[in-house]
């Protein structure tokens, strides 16, 4: 590793994150709020948001119950249920904080939140950055990089998705069957960034 | 299937019966995307627009209004008369728009059909295609309403 | 064996302890406490906070009208919040004018007391109260309108001012949500022990489907009122009344205060109908005729049945009104009944030169 990469591989991650390893587009992690809530710009724009926070701050406190709790102890094995518990906490604590503190934040982000706790992108890049052994500043960067990525997906896609609602589009492929194969075509245009970053 | 909060809040709204008795789905147990799905299909089966369904209940709309709620020729073989009640109602949608709880007979001399609307009825075809839930007591079938109106 | 009891101890242990600190969280994050809510400058009340403003207003009997059940999207509950408010929430915006926003509106369904503060309610609402009733007697007046009436149990006696209306309540029924509706008194507001009524079925409407299918004599109603301000200007100038249907009820009101009073204005009562037999409290418009020299009525049917005994004025009412009645200027005009029957006389009541400003009727909410 050259001395540069200190500083830059964080951002690295990040990038890699957010587009070549795209967690919507390239592992398909997330589907499911992904194909209900990308009707409008709008509201796709606040659950992206949700997840961007959600997966950054669950990144850091599960980096730290796996490696400050869990290895020491021997019991790495325990890392899905316990990744699990803590979103479902984290994610119930900073909705409470957010419906006290601000009421505005709420109404924009909060009404979300219970979509994200089994959100399997959350789970799926605690997971990733556990096998990718990130150290903590990569992790966070990680997390935030696949929120962007994943709140990108869903801004094109409910972008796409407002102009086909005044579309005629044959019956049997409306609703889930056209976004499917939107969410296939875009995926091909991502897999186009592999190589850029080498990562 | 996870839903869309919005979605959510705005398919209580219309299940709830605080506006209208029955509220708006009426006794309709498919989730409101499919109602608004299949009422579009059949209105495009019929060969007409939302404006254009719109457009022609406002005109037999104005022309019962002249009639003070008596019954009047309101343009080809329909007739029509206006009732109109105290208050407004909202539109459910989430955006300003009280509408008149004026209530539009209409029947055809010819065939007999007839249905009956609200200032909100129109309003909610046209700028949301929706035309309740069946089991509601203001439901329109596209299908029937087109074969009356034109 | 070890690592698998390590494991479920570690396990238990770290979600035992996330629970603990979520209920504390709880405890502390939710719990607003009591707050003082300070209204128009004069009046505080301390209730516990965590509610909407407009749920904790109406457990404190202070009414503020609302349609949609606290969903945020009526707008009927707007109320001045100077303090304490909070930002506005991106559900209140639409329903929000600049000038609105500027003087402090919210609609109070969205508002959370989550501290102290600071409201104005328009004085006539903190005026309204809740009465306790039993219906007295329920009569037929045309194939849709019935006339209920209802003694006051508690408290036992209503102040109003004759063309004000109340909000009945509607108990929850065939799966319908319990409801509030507005109907206009039609009594004689010297008994100040009863209210009475008069309702029109409206197809599909929650309220009057209740009070024609569900209500019974002897059965016990709650309502809250008085609202509005249609009355009785207090000027001597002549008036011309134009109702229709239910339209009837404050017009009837407005007689008997006339009677009552002793206020010899003269008054000519224009009253449409459908077809004769849709005409009701004749008898009663014949001895308000009686005792007020100034007063006449005339009613006026649009379909009199063909060879029918129906001897008087047809056609629209306001065309009626219209072919009796000489220059307007001077006049007062009272109007109640629908928009459509309210815009039509707007316009012949001012073709006949009276002024627009002198005419008054309900807004219909």
């Amino acid at each position: 590793m050259n001395p540069e990469a200190g500083i830059l591989q964080p951002l690295v991650v990040m990038f890699s994150a957010a587009f070549t390893g795209n967690i919507l587009l390239a592992k398909f992690l997330g589907m499911c709020p992904f194909l209900a809530v990308s009707r409008q710009v709008k509201t796709a724009l606040g659950l992206g948001w949700a997840v961007v926070f959600v997966l950054t701050g669950t990144s850091v406190l599960n980096w730290l119950i796996y490696w400050k709790v869990l290895v020491p102890l021997n019991l790495e094995f325990l890392r899905f249920i316990m990744f699990i518990i803590m979103i479902a906490a984290f994610v119930q604590f900073v909705e409470m904080v957010l419906e006290r503190y601000s009421p505005v934040l709420y109404q924009k982000l909060g009404i979300f939140l219970p979509l994200i706790t089994v959100n399997c992108a959350i789970l799926g890049g605690s997971l990733f950055m556990v096998i990718r052994r990130y150290t903590l500043l990569n992790a966070v960067a990680f997390g935030f990089g696949s929120g962007i990525g994943w709140m990108l997906a869903i801004l094109a896609m409910a972008g796409i998705r407002e102009k086909l609602a005044e579309e005629r589009i044959p019956r049997g492929l409306r609703g889930p069957g056209i976004t499917l194969i939107i969410v296939g075509l875009m995926a091909l245009a991502f897999i186009g960034f592999t190589g850029v970053l080498g990562g | 299937m996870k839903r869309d909060p919005e979605r959510a809040k705005l398919e209580a709204v219309l299940r709830a019966s605080k506006l209208v008795a029955g509220g708006f789905l009426g006794n309709d147990d498919r989730p409101l995307d499919e109602i608004l799905a299949d009422d579009a299909a059949a209105l495009e089966r019929a060969g007409r627009t939302r404006g254009e369904v719109a457009a022609r209940m406002r005109e037999i709309g104005a022309r019962a209004r002249e009639g003070i709620e008596t019954w009047v020729p309101a343009g080809g073989a329909v007739e029509a008369r206006m009732i109109e009640a105290r208050g407004r109602i909202p539109c459910p949608w989430d955006h300003p728009g009280r509408y008149f709880k004026t209530i539009v007979e209409a029947r055809r001399t010819d065939t007999g059909d007839a249905a009956r609307w609200s200032d909100l009825s129109v309003h909610l075809i046209e700028a949301h295609g929706f035309f309740q839930g069946r089991g509601s007591p203001f439901r329109l079938e596209p299908r029937r309403l087109v074969r009356l109106l034109f | 064996m070890l690592a698998t009891a390590a494991g479920i101890l570690a396990v238990s242990g770290i979600a035992g302890g996330l629970a603990a600190l979520l209920v504390l969280a709880e405890r502390i994050i939710r719990n607003y406490g009591e707050c003082e809510i300070l209204i128009n400058g004069e009046r505080t009340l301390t209730a516990q906070g965590g509610q909407s403003l407009l749920e904790t207003l109406s457990q404190q009997k202070i009414f503020i009208p609302s349609a949609c059940g606290g969903r945020g999207t009526c707008a009927y509950c707007k109320l001045k919040v100077l303090d304490g408010g909070g930002p506005l929430l991106p559900t209140e915006e639409p329903y929000l004018d600049a000038a609105e926003r500027a003087a402090g509106v919210r609609l109070s369904c969205q508002v959370k007391v989550r501290g102290p503060l600071r409201i104005e309610i328009p004085e006539h609402l903190f005026r309204v109260r809740e009465f306790a009733a039993t219906c007295a007697s329920i009569r037929d007046l045309t194939h849709d309108i019935k006339e209920f009436r209802f003694a006051l149990r508690d408290p036992a006696r209503i102040e109003y001012t004759p063309g004000q209306y109340l909000q009945l309540f509607t108990p929850s029924y065939d799966g319908n949500e319990e409801v509030y509706r507005a109907y206009s008194m039609s009594s004689d507001p010297a008994d100040r022990e009863h209210v009475e009524l008069v309702i029109r079925l409206v197809p599909g409407g929650i309220c009057t489907t209740w009070c024609f299918e569900h209500l019974q004599e002897g059965d016990h109603v709650t309502f809250n009122g008085p609202y509005g301000d249609f009355r009785l200007s207090k000027t001597e100038a002549p008036m011309i009344f134009v109702a229709g249907g239910s339209g009837m009820a404050p017009i009837k009101c407005i007689l008997h205060q006339m009677q009552n009073e002793g206020i010899a204005r003269e008054a000519t009562y224009f009253f449409g109908a459908n077809r004769a037999d849709e005409l009701f409290y004749l008898d009663e418009m014949a001895a308000f005729e009686k005792a007020l020299p100034g007063f006449r009525f005339v009613p006026v049917v649009a379909h009199p049945e063909a060879g029918g005994a129906w001897q008087g004025e047809t056609g629209l009412v306001t065309d009626a009104a219209r072919r009796n009645l000489p220059d307007l200027a001077g006049h007062e005009g009272y109007l109640c009944g629908s928009p459509g029957l309210i815009q039509a006389a707007v316009r012949v009541l001012t073709d006949l030169g009276m002024p627009e400003d002198k005419i008054y009727y309900d807004t219909f909410g």
